[in-house]
């Protein structure tokens, strides 16, 4: 059966084109473009709430956004188990929600950042489960709130359950941060107890061609589709 | 009407009266307004107008020039290409943040006025020495600003440049540049068809911001302005640009408007006289319909810059589907007027007509001066000692000058890859960003080389254009068409006019013989500080294309071992003022040397032949050589760990600028290929050394290659902190 997939779009999203591009050309499947004031998804394998500034950050990244119409929907979806995928901006939305724990506050420069960054797996899960132990992926990340915190006893929940997707790490030459936006313990994405849905700051939409100079992001959906 | 009211309108008397003899009587404070608004430099091109004329601005390749909200070239198939730069120098100095955000989003208004989806833009940025809170202020203000907008949006910035200089101390330059991609059947024009069709509002509503921005943008400032004339900047809102951007596409897609106008400099004002003008047409506003932020006069509703508005003629049957799909993206839209046959801009409110001017004598009738100017005096011949200069001395001098440095720190606040279509991102020589769904890509610089402009106006200018060109090359971008921004001082001074003159003259035969024509451009005048004027500043943003992305060649060394061959001829330390400048030798204007004439037939011949080595896969990497000469051309591609082992005979000839200068890199086992095809053409060259892993060798020197890369990387935010 062909995998099916959906990319929301809120007022001010900005990568949701990206995410649909992705999509189409890894999943080969039917892929469903839906504003977020609508009330149903058609039943999908995978949703992408995608980056941007969705309510252009009003009150807070992602806080307008976790109280759109469409919200109720994404929970349901998620909660029968299908995968759900929150990239950057998409990551904030779920942490408003709920559906993550933890927040994203500021970079620890107070400044944007937008740049290659290089993250590793920590966690297995079914979206990094092709990535190897020590393989470091090179992804872009930009964002003004990319900052993960969490109180301690939270960390603790993440890690003692395996729920810390991806960390950032050194690249393999000079001159390469490891921690770039301040994250606590370098957290670059996390999971929920289930592990279906997945938040993460980087891009990975924006690193699967050759032209991107990485193709590092393609093996989460080729994770997915295994 | 009294002088002093005139005069602060920024009219002189005399074309006050101009006005006055051609409609025998009296204004209105609005019609006052619209003239103040409409006869400045930046708007009517008074000064410039009849120099600008002569520019090439027209070839095969060419759908539209001058005189749109921005040119347009053709791509093949049905893909167009709009592009155009702008500048935000006056509001970025009074207020960094949202001047130079709001420099972003008008650029972007333009791009997709035409009907065009904005794809990249880049930023030339220009600040006063580093030493000053106040420059420092400035920097952080401006990079935020242009980040923010562009970011929020979701237009990634592909590139740009940064110059540090005292003459900008008071007085910083801010150009954006923005592109986009059209299809050649659905580009949108602002003339106006039906006689009868309704003049939409759509966008933010206004309020007092702005007001007066345009005659401020081409006014002198004095010490203690900046206070007084905040007001007069406008505050951009990115969110709703990008709701407007995509409304006003998904209008234009839809077939639903007929034409449309964005509403820049002064506003109102100047869109709706703009589609009158194009359209031989009338208009007919009434003021009582504009959505307002706040109680305004008619005077301030025709005066404001509010940002995020736009201004379009539908026909009548298709007002209620233009009303859904706003409703759709949050976007206040108002029936405000409709298309007359009366060749007169007429506003009312209240009932009451408050504007009543004919079209032409606002905009074919506006003042177009011949002011006077002088000549650069011709210089003597100087020899200077360099002596004391080794190696280190001449690395230490440029890693300790922002210029020559790294400028992630910049274009690490903005978001380059946004779009997923970006090929090169920011801090290599071209900008590259494909066409989604194709295989084609656009690369784009932007240049400017102050220094030389100073020496010798129109020379230098061509210095300039040739230097965007090598840009483009060096990617094996094919340079198409140039955008330009002339930034200068007062041409009230005739020193002044004349570098204005003379490098519009470089510009026109630089372009003619590179066949790269003028399609868009701006003109900022008046940026001096009491009596500080800037170093003449004409930016230019020249774009070219590949169509085949898979020919694109790197800017950064690909293989340990490759073979490193330099190209042209050295200009020699005498001739190099960037040279002398920046190893301390000397700073005073009236002590360098006439630039050495440029040959654009051999940087064009040079050029085809890069081309031609790239497209048959012989080049591994390549880079143009410009200030900073080979070594920085060097410097900036290192990628990853990789260095290089030089050598040249002539230590100096490392630093200097070049003829027809570029760095290319090549497989050893193709060296002697690639040396026959360009000895073949005559194209100088000579292999200097090989690319080194983890290496920095200079003429048997090996430096510490960590600390030469690291103070590359990192020196630029350490000064400037």
């Amino acid at each position: 059966m062909s995998f099916k997939s959906a990319v929301i779009t809120f007022p001010g999203s900005n990568c949701d084109r990206d995410a649909l591009t992705y999509l189409k050309d890894l999943t080969n499947g039917e892929v469903l473009n839906i504003w977020h004031e609508e009330t149903s998804i058609p039943a999908v394998d995978l949703i992408i709430l995608p980056g941007g500034f969705s309510f252009g950050d009003y009150l807070r990244s992602g806080a307008m956004a976790s109280k759109s119409n469409i919200i109720p929907e994404i929970i349901k979806h998620s909660e029968s188990g299908k995968f759900l995928l929150g990239i950057c901006n998409g990551f904030q939305i779920l942490t408003e929600i709920g559906l993550l724990k933890g927040a994203l506050i500021q970079n620890k420069n107070l400044k944007f950042l937008g740049k290659d960054c290089f993250i590793r797996k920590k966690h297995e899960n079914k979206f990094n489960k092709f990535i190897k132990q020590d393989q470091v992926l090179q992804i872009p990340v930009a964002h003004n709130e990319g900052n993960f915190y969490c109180g301690e006893e939270d960390l603790k929940h993440l890690n003692d359950n395996g729920l810390i997707a991806f960390e950032y790490c050194k690249g393999s030459f000079s001159n390469s941060d490891e921690n770039i936006n301040g994250s606590i313990n370098n957290i670059a994405g996390i999971t929920n107890e289930q592990k279906n849905i997945l938040g993460m700051m980087p891009h990975p939409e924006r690193a699967y061609q050759s032209f991107h100079g990485s193709k590092d992001g393609k093996i989460i959906i080729e994770s997915l589709l295994s | 009407m009294n002088d002093e009211l005139i005069l602060q309108h920024g009219l002189t008397l005399n074309e006050f009266q101009i006005i006055k003899d051609y409609l025998k009587r009296d204004l209105t404070m609005e019609e006052l307004g619209i003239f103040s608004a409409m006869w400045n430099e930046h708007c009517c091109y008074k000064t410039s107008k009849k120099w600008l004329k002569k520019l090439p601005t027209n070839n095969d390749v060419v759908i539209q020039g001058p005189g749109e909200n921005a040119g347009i070239i053709d791509l093949e198939d049905n893909d167009g290409v709009a592009f155009k730069i702008e500048s935000h120098n006056h509001p970025s100095y009074i207020e960094p943040f949202n001047g130079s955000a709001t420099g972003v989003g008008g650029i972007l208004r333009d791009i997709f006025t035409m009907g065009a989806r904005p794809i990249a833009t880049l930023d030339s940025i220009r600040f006063g020495e580093i030493n000053t809170d106040k420059t420092k202020y400035l920097l952080n203000g401006v990079v935020h600003g242009i980040g923010h907008y562009g970011n929020c949006i979701g237009i990634p910035n592909i590139g740009g440049e940064s110059e540090f200089d005292s003459t900008y101390d008071f007085n910083n330059l801010v150009n954006a540049m923005a592109i986009g991609h059209v299809k050649k059947d659905a580009i949108f024009y602002s003339k106006p068809k039906t006689i009868g069709g309704l003049i939409v509002y759509i966008g933010s509503k206004t309020g007092k911001d702005g007001i007066h921005g345009a005659s401020m943008a081409s006014d002198v400032f004095s010490e203690n302005d900046e206070d007084d004339k905040r007001p007069s900047v406008q505050v951009g809102d990115p969110f709703m640009e990008k709701l407007l951007m995509e409304g006003c596409l998904e209008l234009m897609s839809s077939g639903l408007i007929e034409s449309m106008q964005d509403m820049g400099a002064a506003g109102i004002t100047s869109s709706s006289v703009e589609m009158a003008s194009k359209g031989n047409v009338g208009v007919l506003i009434d003021l009582d319909k504009i959505p307002l932020r706040q109680p305004l006069s008619p005077y301030e509703i025709l005066l404001s810059e509010s940002q995020e508005r736009m201004l379009a003629v539908i026909e009548k049957d298709n007002d209620t589907k233009v009303r859904e799909i706003l409703k759709k993206w949050q976007i206040d839209y108002e029936v405000i007027g409709e298309i007359t046959d009366s060749k007169n801009v007429v506003f009312t409110s209240k009932n009451k007509q408050v504007v009543n001017l004919p079209v032409n004598i606002i905009v074919d009738d506006a003042p177009e001066y011949d002011r006077e100017f002088y000549l650069p005096r011709k210089r003597n011949k100087k020899d200077f000692d360099c002596t004391h200069l080794n190696l280190e001395k001449m690395i230490n001098n440029l890693f300790d000058n922002l210029n020559y440095l790294d400028k992630s720190w910049i274009y690490n606040q903005y978001d380059s890859t946004v779009m997923g279509d970006t090929v090169k991102e920011p801090g290599q020589s071209t900008g590259i960003i494909k066409l989604h769904d194709s295989q084609k890509v656009i690369g784009a610089t932007t240049d400017c080389n102050p220094l030389y402009i100073r020496i010798n106006p129109e020379l230098g200018m061509i210095y300039t254009v040739v230097e965007a060109y090598r840009n483009l090359i060096s990617s094996n971008i094919k340079p198409i068409a140039i955008t330009n921004n002339l930034n200068f001082a007062s041409p009230l001074d005739p020193n002044i006019m004349g570098e204005i003159v003379l490098s519009i003259n470089g510009l026109k035969k630089s372009a003619s013989k590179l066949n790269t024509p003028i399609v868009s451009g701006n003109v900022s005048l008046y940026n001096q500080t009491n009596d500080l004027p800037i170093n003449p500043t004409p930016v230019i943003g020249m774009v070219g294309s590949n169509l085949n992305i898979n020919k694109i060649i790197s800017n950064k060394f690909q293989n340990d071992g490759d073979i490193i061959v330099s190209i042209g001829e050295s200009l020699g330390y005498l001739n190099s003022p960037y040279f002398l400048k920046d190893q301390k030798i000397t700073r005073e204007i009236n002590s360098f040397n006439e630039l050495e004439d440029i040959d654009l037939e051999n940087e064009i011949l040079t050029a085809n032949s890069i081309m031609y080595l790239a497209d048959n896969k012989l080049i591994q990497s390549c880079n143009d050589v410009f200030r900073g000469g080979i070594f920085m051309s060097l410097i900036k591609m290192i990628e990853k760990d990789y260095g290089f082992t030089v050598e040249l005979p002539n230590k100096f000839d490392l630093f200097c600028e070049y003829r027809a200068g570029y760095i290319i890199t090549v497989k050893e086992d193709e060296l002697s290929k690639v040396c026959n095809y360009l000895s073949k053409n005559n194209v100088s060259h000579s292999n200097i050394g090989l690319v080194s892993n983890e290496t920095i060798k200079i003429n048997s020197k090996v430096f510490d290659y960590f600390e030469i890369k690291g103070k590359y990387l990192d020196n630029f935010e350490k000064i400037i902190n």
